[in-house]
């Protein structure tokens, strides 16, 4: 190994930073134990003498901070206070071979020679100490037993995952038989049943249901991320039907909003951006068909099994649409860091593994709620993962390739791709024609002229031409090789998997055993057999909903439950693990997934179930004597009265002021254009550099998995909402369309403003407040137009506008 | 410290609050900054028990950041060695880097002692060496890795790894903001660094500890803050529209009773019509009188160096200065020209800034560091360029809680490789967070089901640099 590869190695294990105290070199003791057992032990007095005098003050002055358990921990899994440290050694191997300094790992690393670890860090040691630890190597190692230093505890006794599955998470789901309760007539859904149950049981009754307006409103968010038209709030005011509400549950499920709203939440779990980080861009590659392929799968209520599926493995699907390859964005736009391939591969090694902890962790976060990225260092600390899982699953992603992919089909596709390259020849013998010095002759610009033309000929010609393609993946297996003496290269096997070495500590550069790729072992059963079919994804995806079925529907149902109640019945969505909180109702989840799986994955199915129950149609006014009680609102006393997210509250502004284009899908836009009126969803998201607005208002990091959206309240928002032009811009709309729509005096005006933002009447103290806020301006109409639109922002900028009851 | 974390929670007079859990509390106070200082209870509250702090030396941190990396033996770590085996490539410098080098290349500027202390300077900073006794120089820096992302990455967020919190967002987290009419934390640069946003997200840790970056290329503080300043309304009207507002926002929180968001929403729409009259007077340096704007200088560097002052002078937690755009300190060509035009655009604004911070008694408050992600090689690349250096490289601190007058550790005969005493960023960092009276391995958060440092696993207090 080169210098820098060594020196990089360690910045391997120090990126990753594993608390690896319990787990001390358990892999590398293992292997070195034999050959140091022979080694007598016993030194003789002088020996000892030599010990106690020269080397044991330097070992304590020098080494023991760090390779002690006297210090700050045991560095490098490497103990100096014991023979048996020196003799099995840390990660890095055997310390020592006794009698052989030449050979010993200590010599090299205190010489500060350029193989090995330079140690101490702070600092090369005087000359005669390292002469007497040399000399000291030469001798044996003499070192005398001390009892009262104790060795490390023994290498841990591997996960029992036997106990690991009895985890409640990891259980069956089951139906569960609904619990008595005591109030009749309240809900007829199974969910208030166990609501009412616990409720009761703590000495409480639910509130009464929400009125009408609040209802529709509140529905109309959650389903579609957008406000009820006053139309249709008067239609559900005066619909005497029994089954009114059904409908309206029923006409939003079928909007094509509803996919908007769905696909952004899902987007948020799966780091979506428009921008993403991109090692080697092509200019065809567009994020926005993935979000648009999500878009259409909520609209397609596509069972979340399928969706999950195509979204790993679409091209391995047989019986997928060629345009199903944009599902695969979930792989394709994970952050592909930059490799300076003129570093070691070391370097380049530990890049890599920093991707494949990313995409382990948004993929085991968002599918299954657990963290296994904690693994890549050593076992998981809390839940039955081990290290071997990891790399398990690292060997999946160590077979696909991130790679740009048509939606078309294969034979369309290839036309496309040939015109392109031909495209970029005659590119790049235009730009050499044009790049003659010192000026390009006259036949020259004329060729390149006639090279242009052919290059827009061909492109008007054929067919498809312009449309983008898919971040997305294919089997191919990455290789880090050696480019000489210390570059690198990369290579991929098309059509190749590979398992991966496990790297012991999390270092690249310090390989264990080979592991095969297969699922997590605690959700497989007792015989598991690894991946059999190229590089696993589909099978991955298949076990996702199949052995881990039980977890993942709890998963995906606890989701779409906090969407619509504020928290989840778990309030750790993405951590199902010992770590994360039990469910407020258990019985509840377990019989919501049970029934989830049973009803084919379907989340429309899901939503219905929800926004059908009493407990979600309860009012969320405040009680003072149930918050004494329950002040978090655990039990579901009433509902939870919540903020619009940003893009709910921009649409809705668009929305009131009519400017809102509802036209669904296509390239994202600019946020900043003052002629981007389309929902906020369409609004650029890049990775390194979001949008101010976004920013501001709590919009989720696109640079990482995000299980809940925190919304805070911070003074630079409101600066957005006093004196963002935005904001100007819809006051202007909305007054505009206030003259258009109800031309007379101040009072109809304002009640028509109150129609549209509230769909309700202002009151007379309201009234009061516009008749005085417009008055000062007299006869002056300029004047008059100001005072409008500061009205109209200022109830813009209104918590009844910005809150959801 | 001086948070004031419950100046921000406005009790209605009606009724007494109902009991909240902590971590909605804070999600729910509308007082942003101010209630930061509580983000560390928090956190201990859910997750385990903290020791008390240190006793703070530093209140303030200003981080003057050279991006490209200068080269340590032009500026404060003397190696007359180069010179005398110029042209040569002995054993000691056969290391790798990012780019292959040649042999030594001279380094042209003299060293002299400074000061009564006699830290040796090279003359491309003669009005900085007046500061010399005030400097405490670590000629023993090194770091991970010899390209500009993942170094940047070591300095700003602890890990050559992206989006890990930077250490102005762990600050801010541990210490809150002493202004909640300002940011806690302010990024300055006249363009935009390499790898921008990346070097002060605040990673997992809660979104208001994220640097607020302020292009000051354009000195109009409503052009540095988004939507600082309102296009139309004059204060007046403004506060005649915000009355109207909070009317109809007190009447809808009346008639719900009880609801801290709510509440938190209305506190900080006022609290945001200050911030508009603190922002506009804390970034607009055209109110300093004109010998002062003489003594930094006007160049962009300057300009951020007096901003800087300004906003430690109003109680900012930690402001970055970031020399310029791009990178433009990486001088792998044409060196020599390039350093002395950097080094006369640095040496007049930093003196001035700690000759301005001790005239206002804020120099024992405040820690100054200067330094940029690694320093150059000793080696030639391309004849008159140096290449990146991670092995070793020079930073200084200055003002509160260190030693002044004084160097620390050694580089090799050839300024290319830390040997004695060496320090690592991890160690910088952590001497950092010590001076802050923040313990480096218990400011900690928990994030994807482990609990995580600056100094990840790393990282030692440098005990000799503190006075």
């Amino acid at each position: 190994m080169t210098r820098v590869g060594t020196t990089l190695a360690w910045i391997g294990f120090a990126l990753i930073g594993a608390n690896g105290v319990l787990f001390t070199g358990a892999l590398a003791a293992e292997e070195a134990a034999p050959t140091t057992a022979a080694v007598p032990s016993v030194p003789d007095a002088a020996e000892i003498e030599f010990f106690e005098s020269k080397i044991r003050p330097l070992l304590v002055k020098r080494c023991f901070e760090c390779h002690s358990d006297q210090g700050k921990g045991i560095k490098g899994g490497l103990r100096l206070d014991l023979r048996s440290g020196l003799l099995t050694g840390g990660d890095s191997g055997a310390a020592v071979i006794p009698g052989k300094p030449a050979e010993s790992l200590l010599v090299d690393a205190i010489n500060y020679s350029q193989d090995s670890a330079q140690m101490p860090p702070r600092g090369k040691l005087p000359q005669a100490e390292i002469d007497l630890l040399t000399d000291w190597v030469r001798r044996g190692v003499p070192y005398p037993e001390n009892p009262t230093v104790k060795d490390s505890p023994k290498k841990h006794a591997g996960i029992d995952f036997e106990s690991g599955r009895q985890f409640w998470s990891f259980q069956p789901v089951h139906e569960h038989p609904l619990p008595a309760v005591k109030q009749v007539g309240w809900g007829d859904r199974r969910i208030d049943a166990f609501v009412l149950h616990k409720l009761e049981a703590a000495g409480l009754a639910p509130n009464p249901p929400a009125d009408r307006r609040m209802l529709l409103r509140r529905l109309s968010f959650d389903l579609i991320g957008l406000p009820p038209t006053p139309e249709e709030i008067a239609a559900f005011e005066a619909d005497t039907a029994a089954d009114a509400y059904d409908q309206q549950v029923d006409r939003l499920l079928a909007s094509p909003h509803y996919g908007e709203k769905w696909g952004r939440f899902w987007l948020d779990l799966v780091r979506y951006c428009d921008v993403p980080e991109v090692w080697a861009i092509d200019k065809h590659a567009q994020a926005w068909l993935y979000r648009d392929w999500v878009v259409q799968a909520w609209n397609d209520d596509l069972p979340f099994d399928r969706f999950l599926e195509m979204q790993l493995a679409a091209d391995l699907v047989p019986e997928a649409r060629p345009t199903d390859i944009a599902a695969l964005g979930f792989l394709g736009l994970s952050p592909n860091y930059w490799k300076e391939l003129k570093l070691d591969p070391g370097v380049i090694k530990a890049v890599v593994a920093e991707e494949w902890e990313e995409r382990i962790h948004t993929l085991s976060g968002a599918v299954l709620g657990l963290t296994v990225a904690c693994a890549r260092c050593h076992d998981h600390k809390q839940d039955p993962i081990s290290q071997t899982d990891y790399y398990a699953l690292a060997g999946v992603l160590a077979s696909t390739k991130l790679v740009p992919r048509s939606i078309l089909p294969e034979a369309d596709a290839k036309v496309v791709a040939g015109a392109r390259e031909q495209i970029q020849a005659w590119q790049k013998s235009r730009d050499e024609l044009l790049a003659q010095k010192p000026e390009p002759s006259p036949e020259a610009k004329q060729q390149a002229e006639e090279l242009a033309a052919k290059m827009a000929e061909l492109e008007r010609t054929t067919p498809h031409y312009g449309v983008p393609l898919a971040y997305a993946a294919e089997e191919a297996s990455l290789h880090i090789l050696p480019d000489g003496t210390d570059k690198t290269k990369l290579e991929y096997k098309p059509g190749e998997a590979q398992n991966v070495a496990l790297q012991i500590r999390g270092n690249p550069s310090n390989p264990g055993p080979v592991v095969p790729r297969r699922f997590l072992t605690v959700l497989s059963s007792a015989e598991q057999t690894p991946f059999q079919q190229g590089s696993g994804r589909r099978e991955l995806a298949r076990a996702f909903v199949g052995e881990a079925a039980p977890l993942t529907a709890r998963v995906i149902v606890n989701r779409i439950w906090q969407q619509h109640f504020g928290q989840g019945l778990v309030d750790t969505p993405s951590n199902f693990g010992t770590t994360g909180s039990p469910p407020s109702h258990a019985e509840l989840l377990d019989d919501l997934a049970a029934r989830f799986i049973a009803n084919g994955w379907s989340l429309k199915g899901l939503h219905r179930e929800l926004v059908l129950s009493a407990t979600y149609r309860q009012s969320s006014a405040y009680d003072r004597a149930k918050d004494a009680i329950d002040p978090d609102n655990r039990l579901l006393w009433r509902g939870n009265r919540r903020r619009l997210d940003v893009e709910a509250w921009r649409d809705a502004m668009l929305e009131i002021t009519g400017r809102l284009n509802r036209h669904v899908g296509g390239p994202d836009q600019n946020l900043d254009d003052p002629q981007n009126n389309r929902r906020t969803l369409y609004g650029t998201v890049k990775r390194r550099d979001l949008h101010a607005m976004l920013r501001l208002l709590d919009f989720p990091d696109p640079t990482t998995h995000n299980a809940t959206r925190d919304l805070t309240t911070t003074p630079l928002q409101q600066l957005f909402v006093l004196n963002s032009p935005f904001m100007r811009e819809q006051s202007m709309a909305l007054v505009e369309r206030v003259r258009r729509e109800a031309p007379g005096d101040v009072d109809s005006q304002v009640r028509h403003l109150y129609r549209l933002l509230f769909a309700r009447a202002p009151t007379d103290r309201q009234l009061e407040f516009a008749r005085s806020f417009l008055a000062t301006a007299g006869t002056d109409a300029a004047l008059a137009d100001e005072l409008w639109k500061q009205y109209a922002q200022a109830l813009l900028s209104s918590n009844e506008f910005a809150f959801v009851d | 410290m001086n948070t004031t974390p419950h100046s921000a929670l406005r009790t209605p007079s009606s009724a007494f609050p109902p009991p909240l859990s902590r971590r909605a509390w804070l999600r729910s106070t509308g007082g942003g900054w101010a209630t930061l200082g509580l983000a560390n209870v928090l956190n201990a509250g859910d997750r385990q028990a903290k020791g008390p702090l240190f006793a703070p030396r530093a209140k303030r941190v200003i981080h003057l950041f050279m991006n490209g990396g200068p080269f340590q033996a032009d500026t404060f770590d003397p190696k007359p060695k180069i010179n005398e085996f110029a042209g040569q490539r002995p054993d000691a410098v056969q290391l790798r880097t990012e780019n292959v080098t040649g042999g030594l290349m001279a380094v042209p500027y003299a060293f002299a002692p400074r000061g009564q202390s006699g830290l040796e300077i090279s003359e491309l900073l003669p009005r900085l060496s007046q500061h010399a006794d005030e400097l405490c120089v670590i000629r023993s820096m090194h770091t991970d890795n010899p390209n500009h992302g993942p170094a940047l990455f070591m300095m700003n967020n602890g890990t050559i790894a992206p989006l890990r919190p930077s250490m102005g967002s762990w600050s801010l987290y541990g210490l809150g903001s002493e202004n909640e009419n300002l940011p806690g934390y302010v990024v300055l640069c006249p363009g935009r660094p390499v790898r921008f946003s990346e070097l002060w997200t605040n990673g997992f840790l809660p979104g208001e500890h994220q640097g607020t970056y302020i292009n000051h290329a354009d000195l109009s503080p409503a052009k540095m803050l988004p939507y600082l300043k309102n296009p139309t309304l004059d204060p007046v009207a403004q506060r005649r529209q915000l009355d109207l507002l909070r009317q109809l926002n007190d009447d809808h929180l009346a008639e719900r009773g009880v609801d801290r968001a709510l509440d938190a929403r209305i506190h900080s729409m006022e609290t945001a019509f200050r911030m508009q009259f603190a922002a506009t007077d804390a970034f607009d340096i055209s109110r300093e009188p004109e010998a002062v704007r003489e003594e930094y200088g006007k160049s962009p560097f300057a300009n951020g160096c007096l901003l800087a002052r300004r906003l430690a002078e109003r109680g900012v937690r930690f402001t970055q200065v970031y020399y310029g755009d791009g990178q433009p300190w990486d001088t792998h060509r044409n060196h020599d020209e390039l350093t002395r035009k950097l080094c006369a655009d640095i040496d007049q604004p930093i003196a001035a800034l700690l000759a301005d911070l001790k005239r206002r008694g804020l120099l024992d408050e405040t820690l100054v560091i200067w330094g940029g992600e690694f320093g150059r090689t000793p080696t030639s690349e391309s004849n008159d360029g140096r290449d990146h250096n991670h092995l070793g490289f020079t930073m200084w601190m200055a003002g509160a809680g260190v030693k002044g007058g004084f160097a620390y550790g050694a580089t090799d005969d050839f300024g290319f490789r830390a040997v004695e005493n060496k320090v690592h960023v991890h160690d910088l960092h952590a001497t950092i967070l010590h001076l802050l009276g923040l313990d480096h391995e218990r400011l900690t958060y928990r994030h994807a089901g482990r609990d995580y440092r600056l100094t990840d696993v790393f990282g030692n207090v440098v005990s000799e640099l503190l006075a």
